[in-house]
C-alpha cells in the first residue's frame, strides 16, 4: 500500500460523492480507511457522505476519528457541528463551529450552522452576528463565482 | 421536507407552512449546474410527485434561504391557483406569435429607414424571433419579482441584508440585459423591455424602507455604496445611464404596479385565499402590462402545459410566421432564421 493508492481512492470516492453517487463514494472510503485507518482526510470526506445521507450518527463518529488524529483539522469541526445540528444538539454544535471558526474563520457555513444553532437556543443576538459574517463570506464567494463566469480571472 | 441542509428557523417553517397549505412536499438539492436565481420544478407546472427546489453548490447559508423563501412563494401562488380555479401562464399560439413578429417587423422597418447602416436580413430576422420570446419570458417572470420581494421584506426580516445583495445583482443583470443588442432592437422596444425592470426597481425602492437595507459594509466590493440608501441605490444607477430615456415609459408602468399591489396586505395570515388573491393581482397586473405595451394580440392565457407544449413547436411556429411575412425569402426548412439556430 502506497499514500499514492490511498490518495486515488480518495479522488475517486469524492468524485463519486460530488456526483451524488453515495453508495459508491462510501466503497471507495471504506477501501481507503482499511488501507490506511490514520488518515483524517478519509474518514471527514467519508463523514461527510454520512450528513449527505442522513447517517448523522455514522458522521460524527467520523468526525471524532478525523479530529482525534488531528486537533487542528477546521472541516472536521464544522462537519461535526453540522452532524450535531441534524442531531438537534445545538449547543454542542455551537461549541464545534466556535472550534472550526478558531482554525478558519473564513467558512461561511461554519458561520452559517453557528448562526441557525444560535437561533434554535434563542441566543438571537449572537445568532444575527454569525448569520451577518456568514453573509459577507457567501456574498464574496459569490462575486468570485460570477467574476469566473463572465471570464475576468480563470477559475 | 426531509433535507440534511441547514436551513435558518423562519425558512424551516415557511417550508413547512407552505407543505402544509397545499399539501404537497418541497425537496431541496444543491446542484453545481443550477441558475444562481435558483429553479422550481413543481408539481403545477410538471408531471412529477413532488416539489424540488435548486440552487448553486456555494449558496450555502442566507443567499440558499432567500432563494427557497423565492420560490416558495411563487409554489404558493401557483397552488392557491390550482386549489382554487386554475394556474395559467403567458403562452403562445401559431397566430399569436405570427402577431408578435409582424409587429416587431413593422417597428423594425420604421427604425431601419432612419439608420444609415442597414441590419442584414439574417440578423433582423433572427431578432423578431429572439425579441418576441424574451418579452415572453420577461412577462411571465417579471409580475412575479416585486410581489415576492415584498413578502420576504415583510415577513423574513432575517434576510433582509440577503435581500438587498440580491436585488443589486439582478437589478444590474436586468440593467444590461439587451445592452449590447442596443443598435439592433426597435428602440420601442428596447425602452419598453428597459422599463418593466426600472418599474421593478421602483417600486422595491418604495416598498423597501432604505434604512433596514444597508449594504453589507465589510465587503470591500460593496464598500462603494457605503451610506447610500436601497432607494438611492436603485434609482440612481438608473439615472446614470443610457436607459434613463426608460423613465417615462418605466414611470407608467410603475403606476400599474402600484395600482395592483398597494391592494395586497404583506402581512396578512398564509393562507390558500391569500395567495389566490395575490395570483390575481398578478395576473391583472401582467394584463394591463401587456396591454399597455401593446401587445395584447401577442399571449394568451393558458396552462403552464400548454406553454411547454408550443415551446417544442417553437422553430415550426417562427418558421410559418417567417414565411408569411418574408415569403420565398425563407426556405421550406424550420431552422434557417429561427431563434435556436
Amino acid at each position: 500500500m502506497t499514500s499514492r493508492d490511498v490518495d486515488g481512492l480518495l479522488k475517486k470516492g469524492r468524485a463519486y460523492a460530488g456526483r451524488t453517487k453515495y453508495k459508491e463514494a462510501i466503497a471507495y472510503f471504506d477501501k481507503a480507511l482499511s488501507l490506511d485507518p490514520a488518515n483524517p482526510e478519509a474518514w471527514n470526506f467519508r463523514a461527510g457522505v454520512f450528513i449527505e445521507t442522513g447517517r448523522n450518527t455514522e458522521a460524527l463518529a467520523d468526525c471524532e476519528r478525523a479530529i482525534a488524529l488531528n486537533q487542528n483539522f477546521a472541516d472536521a469541526w464544522i462537519k461535526k457541528g453540522h452532524a450535531l445540528y441534524n442531531l438537534g444538539r445545538f449547543e454542542d454544535a455551537v461549541v464545534a463551529c466556535t472550534r472550526a471558526l478558531a482554525l478558519n474563520g473564513n467558512d461561511a457555513s461554519a458561520w452559517y450552522i453557528k448562526g441557525v444553532c444560535l437561533d434554535e437556543l434563542g441566543r438571537n443576538d449572537e445568532a444575527g452576528e454569525a448569520y451577518g459574517k456568514s453573509l459577507e463570506l457567501e456574498i464574496i464567494l459569490d462575486m468570485e463565482a460570477e467574476k469566473r463566469k463572465i471570464g475576468k480571472y480563470p477559475a | 421536507m426531509k433535507t440534511e441542509i441547514p436551513l435558518s428557523k423562519p425558512i424551516r417553517q415557511f417550508i413547512r407552512v407552505t407543505e402544509t397549505l397545499l399539501d404537497t412536499e418541497i425537496s431541496l438539492l444543491r446542484n453545481p449546474e443550477a441558475d444562481p436565481n435558483g429553479t422550481l420544478v413543481d408539481v403545477y407546472t410538471y408531471n412529477i410527485d413532488k416539489n424540488v427546489i435548486l440552487f448553486p453548490v456555494h449558496y450555502m447559508g442566507l443567499l440558499k434561504d432567500f432563494i427557497i423563501a423565492r420560490h416558495c412563494i411563487r409554489l404558493l401562488i401557483k397552488g392557491a391557483a390550482v386549489k382554487k380555479s386554475r394556474y395559467l401562464v403567458c403562452s403562445y399560439t401559431k397566430n399569436s406569435m405570427y402577431k408578435g413578429i409582424h409587429q416587431i417587423y413593422i417597428d423594425a422597418l420604421k427604425d431601419e429607414a432612419k439608420k444609415e447602416r442597414k441590419l442584414p436580413v439574417i440578423k433582423l430576422i433572427r431578432m423578431l424571433n429572439i425579441l418576441y420570446t424574451s418579452f415572453n419570458d420577461d412577462i411571465n417572470e417579471l409580475p412575479w419579482n416585486p410581489i415576492t420581494n415584498a413578502r420576504i421584506y415583510h415577513r423574513m426580516p432575517s434576510i433582509r441584508k440577503t435581500q438587498l445583495y440580491y436585488l443589486m445583482k439582478e437589478s444590474k443583470k436586468d440593467m444590461d440585459e439587451m445592452k449590447e443588442y442596443e443598435d439592433i432592437i426597435p428602440r420601442r422596444y428596447f425602452v419598453l423591455n428597459k422599463s418593466m425592470f426600472y418599474a421593478r426597481d421602483q417600486y422595491l425602492a418604495k416598498t423597501l424602507p432604505a434604512d433596514e437595507l444597508m449594504p453589507v459594509i465589510n465587503i470591500p466590493q460593496m464598500k462603494k455604496f457605503n451610506h447610500l440608501e436601497v432607494k438611492e441605490m436603485l434609482t440612481t444607477r438608473w439615472t446614470h445611464t443610457s436607459w434613463y430615456q426608460s423613465k417615462i415609459f418605466g414611470d407608467a408602468m410603475l403606476e400599474i404596479m402600484e395600482k395592483y399591489l398597494q391592494k395586497i396586505d404583506w402581512n396578512a395570515e398564509d393562507t390558500i385565499d391569500y395567495f389566490y388573491d395575490i395570483y390575481q393581482s398578478g395576473v391583472l397586473m401582467t394584463n394591463h402590462f401587456i396591454s399597455y405595451m401593446s401587445m395584447k394580440d401577442w399571449f394568451v392565457w393558458e396552462s403552464p402545459q400548454h406553454l411547454q407544449e408550443v415551446q417544442l413547436k417553437k422553430a415550426e411556429y417562427e418558421h410559418e410566421a417567417l414565411k408569411k411575412i418574408f415569403g420565398d425569402l425563407i426556405g421550406e426548412s424550420p431552422g434557417d432564421f429561427t431563434s435556436e439556430s
